[in-house]
């Protein structure tokens, strides 16, 4: 058996051990489990709330407009989990990542690791399969529980389309997870201390997660929670004319749009968009993943210690 | 001698803030929430200028057209700290638990608490140390915030903020030293109890993350009025009066939803800081005597989060006191 394959089996098995990652992985499968139930909710009381509302317009002698939500596909009940994997799924990937590096650290078994013959870049690509296996099992429940709570919900399995969509956007949402892995594995090796490269890495998702869109869109931090935003208000404005330039790399958004595409949008596929919106996620994992590997190869292991 | 208490409480906390001082975690933490707090008010201005911009447009449109014209924008200074205020939602939390773990693990790593008990120092004594320590720093990173707000208010916003205003605006920050401490207890807390002590902080984290951010995504994807980009009321034409008519007929649908958002301790302070400072419409222009009274649900929300959280603070450190240093 390769170095690698044993690296990123021993990974797994201390995630598997983890208690913090055990619940914010509880967390995760929870929201998902009960995404489709609130879009469900809501769907069904926005609907009555529209009869409503039309039989108030009619009893005052006005038409009402058509109902905003009679062509909604039936996977936009899931829109939810567009905010979740960002969040939480974003925040298990970041202490994935961290794990990948402190772990051994902690357990003060590094320079025992390259006391036999382990390559650097076998214990990299261990580290990194490792965890895109995790997230990829990960995703792969979701993907499950999201089926479940759709079938139980519209009374009947998911279409030949409507599944591979799903399987399209937990396979998409897998990407993203695996920057957000690399971008805890890289602050984890640039620092010394735990906690400092926990909040590192916690800093940087903050600024992908709330500080980018306000930039590039004028969405605020809390607004950004919320998986229907208001369109931009602000296109007269030359200040957000020039800041929203920045839109084609900023993650977040290109990972949101090309969901909510898959997910909401009846459109067809558009390969070219879609390529296009996948390109900075591509070309940030190749940045970090190369960052990551360039890290694991100079740094010093033979001194390791676990600090907090 | 042994020294007074106020003087060993003082010692404590002192040490606290040198630290933090010294190690270059409060510049940072100052230059975090400083610049998040310039950007989002200057952003929000040119949101406003926009929002200025467009009005004119269709009121030049609506003249030419000889229709009649609707109320344009009206400028309340206040509501451009909006962001500032949801960061300090966000952020400030990661800060406070942070600044929590911190003085934990940098006692339980250099094993300085069992030199700090051969002093005749008790429990009680590093309770308050820690928490006056915390509430200095998390003062300053405050302090520092509202004067660049301030400043940025004046210059960019074009008003700078008379006596009520600036009355609203230090009532504002007090909550959120107040919200920003009760996630300092909660880092401490959890640190201080986990034998590892970043597991106590993955934990604190995970707690912020429901608390902070799922139970309040959850309640506000849940208002029906935000299924609609714009407001679905709005895309249907419906006046305010009409909206309340139609939904009376949800109240249970709305009473869960608002429980929801209820359990969220950061629904609790938004919901405070956005009405002192007339972020909330129909709060706008009242006094503080009737935001107050309208508020009190959420500030004896507060206030028990205050006394569960520095209870359990407290047992926390107790509890460090027994654990064994870690490896």
């Amino acid at each position: 058996m390769s170095a690698t394959v044993v690296i990123a089996r021993q990974h797994v098995r201390s995630l598997s051990r983890s208690r913090t990652f055990v619940l914010i992985l509880g967390v995760l499968l929870l929201m998902t489990a009960v995404s489709g139930l609130i879009g469900w909710s809501s769907h069904a009381t926005i609907i009555r709330v529209y009869d409503e509302t039309v039989r108030i317009l009619a009893a005052a002698g006005k038409s009402a407009p058509p109902n905003p939500f009679a062509s909604k596909p039936r996977l936009s009940l899931l829109d939810n989990m567009i905010i979740y994997i960002p969040l939480i799924g974003a925040l298990m990937a970041i202490v994935i990542g961290h794990m990948s590096v402190t772990a051994d650290r902690q357990a003060g078994v590094t320079g025992v690791i390259f006391s036999r013959p382990v390559q650097r870049s076998s214990y990299f690509w261990g580290k990194l399969t490792g965890s895109a296996l995790a997230g990829s099992v990960i995703m792969a429940a979701c993907l499950v529980l999201s089926v479940l709570s759709l079938t139980l919900i519209n009374g009947g399995f998911p279409t030949a389309s409507e599944f591979l969509r799903l399987t399209l956007f937990y396979a998409l949402s897998s990407l993203y997870l695996l920057l957000f892995v690399l971008v805890g594995m890289v602050a984890a090796l640039l620092t010394r201390s735990q906690s400092m490269g926990l909040f590192a890495a916690v800093a940087v998702w903050v600024l992908v997660t709330f500080a980018t869109p306000q930039f590039t869109a004028g969405l605020r931090p809390v607004a950004s929670l919320n998986p229907v935003t208001d369109p931009a208000t602000v296109s007269r404005s030359t200040f957000f004319r020039i800041t929203s330039r920045a839109k084609p790399i900023a993650v977040n958004e290109q990972y949101k749009a090309l969901s909510t595409r898959i997910l909401t949008e009846g459109s067809g596929a558009r390969p070219a968009k879609s390529a296009a919106q996948l390109a900075p996620i591509a070309f940030f994992l190749l940045l970090l993943g190369g960052w990551a590997n360039l890290l694991v190869r100079r740094r010093d292991f033979s001194e390791e210690t676990a600090r907090d | 001698m042994t020294r007074p208490l106020g003087g060993r409480v003082l010692t404590l906390g002192r040490h606290e803030y040198r630290f933090a001082f010294r190690s270059g975690v409060l510049l940072l933490l100052i230059l975090s929430m400083v610049l998040v707090a310039a950007g989002s008010i200057t952003i929000a201005s040119f949101d406003f200028r926009a929002q200025v911009a467009d009005y004119n447009a269709y009121l030049q449109q609506a003249k030419a057209a000889g229709v009649a014209v609707t109320a344009g924008p009206q400028f309340f200074p206040l509501q451009l700290l909006r962001g500032v205020i949801e960061y300090i939602e966000i952020i400030g939390a990661v800060i406070a638990i942070g600044l929590g773990y911190l003085s934990v693990a940098r006692e339980r790593t250099g094993n300085t608490l069992p030199l700090i008990f051969t002093r005749p120092v008790r429990a009680r004594d590093l309770f308050l140390g820690r928490l006056l320590g915390a509430a200095a720093l998390i003062g300053t990173i405050l302090a520092a915030t509202a004067v660049i707000s301030l400043i940025v208010v004046g210059t960019v916003g074009g008003h700078w903020l008379n006596g009520t205003e600036l009355l609203r605006l230090a009532i504002a920050f007090v909550a959120a030293f107040v919200y920003m401490l009760l996630f300092y207890a909660l880092g401490t807390w959890l640190s201080a109890r986990s034998r590892v002590v970043a597991n106590g902080l993955v934990l604190a984290l995970v707690i912020w993350l429901s608390v902070v951010l799922v139970l309040p995504q959850i309640g506000d994807t849940m208002d029906p009025d935000n299924q609609v980009p714009g407001g679905l009321f709005h895309a249907l034409q419906v006046r305010k009066p009409d909206e309340k008519r139609v939904l009376a007929h949800f109240s249970t649908y709305e009473k869960v939803r608002n429980d929801l958002e209820e359990m969220s301790l950061s629904k609790h302070f938004e919901r405070v800081t956005f009405a002192v400072t007339g972020i909330k419409d129909t709060y706008n222009g009242k006094s503080l005597g009737a935001v107050a009274h309208g508020k009190r649900n959420d500030i004896a929300w507060l206030a028990f989060y205050s006394a569960l959280l520095g209870g359990l603070m407290w047992s926390g450190l107790t509890r460090q006191r027994a654990l064994p240093r870690e490896a």
